[in-house]
């Protein structure tokens, strides 16, 4: 996507470049008038004109300028260094503002740069440290220039669109206290390790309800009775993890790192966790199953509220989140069994 | 932040410059500076050389220390900096300043030394910014000497340097940017263009200043002969002597600068550059008057004894005319002209007219009779020497009313030397009579001599290729009553005959016009050619005035800019401009055509998806890079809460043709095409409250889609079917 102008282009701390080349113009000037030399007057002239291409042209050049966003990866963790493809059609200084991040330069140079993600266009890399989580689909940078001469810098605040989203997970926070779990296989760890969860572990009668495809036929025909293959399951019940966030904007970010922390502690133990939150569309209650699909959910949760008060994450327009009850921020874990304790922590 | 926080933070060095194009740009700007100062002689050979290689030594050795600058080096620079300073001040105290070379030669050493120990601290961009700027005051200190278009070469270089550096500066501040060739070209032609445009804005500099005016006798010797004219051979001490058919070519080809002027003998004016000007008006440059006629030649008084004037640069020059009105002009409209001989020329110091100091390399200058300033040293290429004239000029209306003869207005003394402006050698009866006659309605002087420019002008023809004058001859009668055919001399001679012949005090003055005005030294260039003569008048109260009847056109005050545009517009007119303005109108549509082709959608499934994009991008829902276009038409159907899928339809067609090579037929391309131009999608369902409703062909229903030809897999599901008139 194309760049957006917001801003006109505007000159940066331009008290020191004007004042010294005024008085260069005058010191040239009197010399002139004092000796009446046309080669004085001639010269002068290019140098007035390059003084006034050096304080003027940068303006020009930031009004022909065109950025281009080229590659974005499609996760990022707040307060963690991401880094983005620009393409610009001239050399350049970006200031990140929204998500904030370091100064760089982009542009065409003498050195050439490889490409930011490989096998994508090449081009320069913007780093960005967002300092909250959301989804961005767009962001807002300075673009800065002095050419050609370096004599004067000039601005102008531009909204850059990403290609695709830009989905900025929470930190990892403490997890809440989880209850305990009890396994009444004997025997069995009771921590699983999540990639286990799926692999056959090994044959056991048939039980009604077992799929016809688990069968295992060579144990069959050695024990002469049915025997199906049995897989590694998760070690504890399904968890439902209910993230409900405070308006305030600090408060709501530390709330979903607990709940990062806390859903990556329960998926790392093996524990199939579902996630209720609040997004732009509505409360949504999904399945989680790592710590990717759990960053994207807590970037796109939002604090529950009345008609239109969506979450902005990005200037652009959300959708208008239907009227639900609200409930008290916090998050409130809770076993898929209700008859089991459950516990709630309560928002700060 | 404070004042001195402030300071401080001005203060603190940069981070070291590594940029080696950039110091060698630098470099070669300081050390072009120097050179033109060398070329205008305000630095010795000795002083040039050294300093250029320090000045490299230095941009090198900073360049290697640039990481870890050395500490006791800064102070040591200081010292010799001011060290610089108390021997240019030095050089300036007790000196007689009637020399150019008096100030602006120390004026360039100290320029140069303070460089020379600039350049070895620069390990920063902003110090080698410095540096630039420092060549920039070299520059002008060579161009304020500078009087020819040879200083181009040292300009050019210069700029070149100085543009190259401040490009490279912005390199290394961008952390490696570079400008391409389109971008260097366009800088360029974007600086040229301002300059030019400031050039023609600006009016052309004026010396104001009194310190020190030029002067310099370029080491012209002593003549011999006090007061006598020398040099108009050439040869800077020669004696002048009166111009024969047979003599030597003078200087410039003009036999006038001597004690005749034979209006019998024919020179051959060149183009050689005499001399060059710098003035605040353009006037008549007076070398010389005459004014004994003998019927062939001028020549000078033969027993007069020139003044000598010991007073000391600057020299007054007396008045000619001892009158209320010239000896006491009106304030602040003084002319300052300042001559650089070009060729060895005869001793005489031109002026413009009412000319009351002058500004001269010697002890002494001479004053002739005829109010000829004679310099006592020979004038060889490179003497200089400026002239303050008053401008007195009186108006139309004052001439008007001067009235009466001189003879009634002036004093006794002024009276006796006038008598021999009214001199003739015999009666001319005939000239006279004609004289008379042109003038007899008009009272007044200026009127008379009017009423005979007017007349000279109508019934005389100018024209350098005339007849040699026959033995004897009289020049005025062959001229009045003969083929009326000659040039300056010829034409001003008989002119000022015909005004001593009816009791007009008048003589001859020899010099040249003004010449050429060049817009980038601002000078004046005269030429061989430009040597001329003309008439000299009296007039009661306000002096000798000057009529040139071969000229009718008034001089113009130029600027340097509408000079510019002058002659660029005469350089157009030169130009074959209807050939020139079809072949560029021909260029233009040609560049125009191939442009548009290049834009043009290579094939029509481009061309209808460029057309869906601009229709979403209205609507606030741009395509996004690989974004394909069924799922933009998707998007666009939902936006448009028209889930007939028109969009989608099309987006099939485009993917069909253009990946499934099914190429639709000339109807389902017109249909869809249409539909493409038309369809709008709902801006409302972008989320833009602003939005109308669907607009266009918001009724589009799936049948206007073109349906899918036999054989052909069909739309998506989904998506507009082709539910009437399909094969499916």
């Amino acid at each position: 996507m194309r760049s957006r102008s917001r801003t006109f282009v505007r000159p940066v701390r331009p008290l020191v470049p004007l004042a010294s080349s005024l008085l260069v113009v005058l010191g040239w000037g009197v010399v002139a008038h004092n000796s009446g030399a046309g080669w004085v007057q001639a010269l002068g002239d290019v140098v007035a004109g390059t003084l006034l291409l050096g304080m003027i042209g940068a303006a020009f050049v930031l009004v022909r300028t065109r950025l281009r966003v080229t590659s974005v990866p499609t996760d990022a963790t707040a307060g963690q260094p991401c880094a983005i493809g620009v393409q610009s059609t001239s050399r350049v200084r970006l200031a990140p503002v929204h998500p904030p991040g370091p100064v760089c330069f982009v542009g065409p140079s003498g050195t050439p740069r490889p490409a930011v993600v490989p096998g994508t266009a090449p081009g320069d890399a913007l780093t960005l440290l967002p300092r909250r989580r959301g989804v961005a689909s767009s962001i807002t940078v300075d673009v800065a220039s002095a050419a050609p001469f370096g004599l004067m810098w000039w601005t102008r605040r531009l909204r850059l669109d990403l290609p695709s989203d830009l989905h900025i997970g929470p930190k990892m926070g403490p997890p809440v206290v989880l209850p305990r779990q009890e396994d009444d296989r004997s025997g069995d760890s009771a921590h699983r390790s999540p990639r286990d969860i799926g692999e056959p572990r090994g044959v056991r009668p048939y039980r009604p309800g077992d799929s016809r495809r688990w069968v295992h036929w060579p144990a069959t025909a050695h024990s002469g009775e049915l025997m199906v293959r049995e897989m590694e399951g998760p070690t504890a019940e399904p968890v439902v993890v209910v993230v409900t966030l405070p308006p305030d904007e600090e408060a709501a970010e530390s709330v979903a790192e607990r709940a990062f922390g806390t859903l990556v502690a329960l998926i790392d133990r093996g524990t199939s966790v579902f996630l209720t939150t609040t997004e732009a569309a509505g409360r949504r209650t999904d399945a989680v199953a790592d710590r990717r699909s759990a960053g994207r959910r807590l970037a796109r949760a939002v604090t529950p509220g009345g008609p239109g008060s969506a979450r902005r994450t990005d200037h652009g327009i959300g959708a208008v989140a239907p009227a639900e009850p609200v409930a008290a921020p916090g998050i409130l874990v809770t076993m898929a069994d209700l008859r089991r304790s459950h516990h709630r922590v309560e928002g700060p | 932040m404070s004042l001195l926080d402030a300071v401080k933070r001005a203060n603190r060095p940069g981070p070291p410059e590594n940029s080696a194009p950039l110091r060698l740009a630098c470099a070669g700007a300081v050390v072009t500076g120097i050179a033109a100062c060398r070329a205008e002689g305000e630095l010795s050979w000795a002083v040039a050389l050294s300093s250029m290689v320090l000045v490299t030594v230095g941009m090198y050795f900073s360049y290697r220390t640039r990481a870890r600058p050395i500490g006791w080096l800064k102070p040591l620079l200081a010292l010799a900096a001011v060290a610089a300073f108390l021997w240019f001040f030095r050089q300036l105290t007790g000196q007689e300043l009637y020399d150019v070379s008096t100030v602006e030669d120390p004026l360039a050493v100290l320029f140069v030394w303070i460089q020379v120990a600039h350049a070895f601290d620069v390990p920063a961009r902003r110090d080698l910014a410095f540096s630039l700027a420092g060549s920039a005051s070299l520059m002008a200190v060579a161009a304020a000497q500078a009087v020819d278009l040879g200083f181009g070469l040292y300009a050019v270089v210069w700029i070149g340097f100085g543009l190259w550096g401040l490009v490279r500066m912005w390199g290394s501040a961008s952390d490696g940017g570079r400008i391409g060739g389109r971008g260097i070209v366009a800088t360029v032609a974007a600086v040229l263009v301002l300059a030019v445009a400031v050039l023609t804005v600006l009016p052309a500099p004026q010396v104001a200043g009194r310190i020190d005016f030029p002067a310099n006798s370029a080491g012209g010797a002593g003549l011999p002969g006090a007061g006598g004219l020398t040099g108009d051979a050439g040869r800077a001490t020669e004696p002048a002597r009166a111009g024969s058919s047979s003599g030597p070519t003078r200087v410039g080809g003009f036999l006038g600068f001597a004690t005749h002027l034979d209006t019998a003998l024919r020179g051959s004016l060149g183009n050689t550059v005499v001399m060059r000007v710098r003035a605040q008006r353009p006037s008549y440059w007076i070398g010389e008057t005459f004014d004994t006629w003998d019927g062939e030649s001028w020549k000078v008084p033969p027993k007069s004894s020139p003044i000598a004037l010991y007073s000391g640069s600057p020299f007054p020059v007396p008045p000619a005319v001892d009158s209320p009105q010239v000896n006491d002009p009106p304030a602040g409209q003084s002319d300052l002209q300042t001559f650089y001989m070009a060729q060895s020329s005869p001793n005489l110091i031109f002026h413009a007219d009412n000319a009351a100091e002058v500004w001269f390399p010697a002890r002494n200058i001479y004053i002739s009779g005829n109010d000829t300033i004679v310099s006592p040293i020979a004038l060889g290429p490179g003497a200089i020497y400026t002239v303050r004239s008053v401008v007195d000029t009186p108006t139309a209306a004052q001439l008007e009313a001067v009235t009466g003869s001189p003879a009634s207005t002036e004093t006794p003394g002024q009276a006796k030397a006038l008598r021999r402006d009214l001199q003739l050698p015999h009666p001319y009866g005939r000239v006279q009579a004609l004289a008379e006659r042109i003038t007899a309605t008009d009272k007044t002087t200026d009127a008379k001599v009017q009423a005979l420019i007017a007349w000279i002008g109508a019934h005389t023809h100018y024209s350098t290729d005339i007849p040699p004058l026959p033995p004897g001859a009289d020049t005025v009668d062959e001229f009045l009553f003969g083929n009326r055919t000659g040039f300056c001399e010829q034409i001003s001679t008989a002119m000022a005959v015909m005004l001593r012949s009816i009791g007009i005090p008048a003589r001859e003055a020899v010099g040249y016009v003004p010449g050429s005005y060049n817009p980038i030294t601002d000078l004046y260039e005269v030429q061989g050619k430009d040597a001329h003569a003309w008439v000299q008048v009296w007039f009661p109260h306000y002096g000798w005035q000057s009529f040139d009847p071969t000229a009718v056109v008034p001089l113009a005050n130029p600027s340097p800019g509408l000079t510019l545009v002058h002659d660029a517009a005469h350089a157009l007119r030169q130009l074959p401009l209807v050939p020139l303005g079809v072949a560029l109108a021909v260029a233009v549509v040609t560049a125009l055509v191939i442009r548009r082709r290049r834009r043009r959608p290579a094939t029509w499934a481009i061309a209808v998806a460029r057309r869906m994009e601009r229709a979403g991008g209205r609507a606030g829902r741009r395509r996004r890079p690989g974004e394909t276009i069924t799922e933009y038409a998707s998007a666009l159907d939902a936006m448009g809460g028209d889930t007939s899928g028109t969009w989608s339809a099309l987006a099939w067609l485009v993917e069909a043709s253009a990946y499934g090579q099914q190429e639709p037929s000339d109807e389902e391309r017109r249909r869809a095409e249409r539909i493409s131009r038309t369809i709008r999608p709902d801006r409302r369902r972008a989320g833009d409250p602003r939005a109308p409703d669907l607009v266009g062909a918001a009724t589009v229903t799936p049948a206007a889609v073109p349906a899918p030809r036999r054989g052909s897999p069909g739309p998506p599901p989904g998506d507009a079917g082709p539910s009437a008139g399909g094969d499916g």
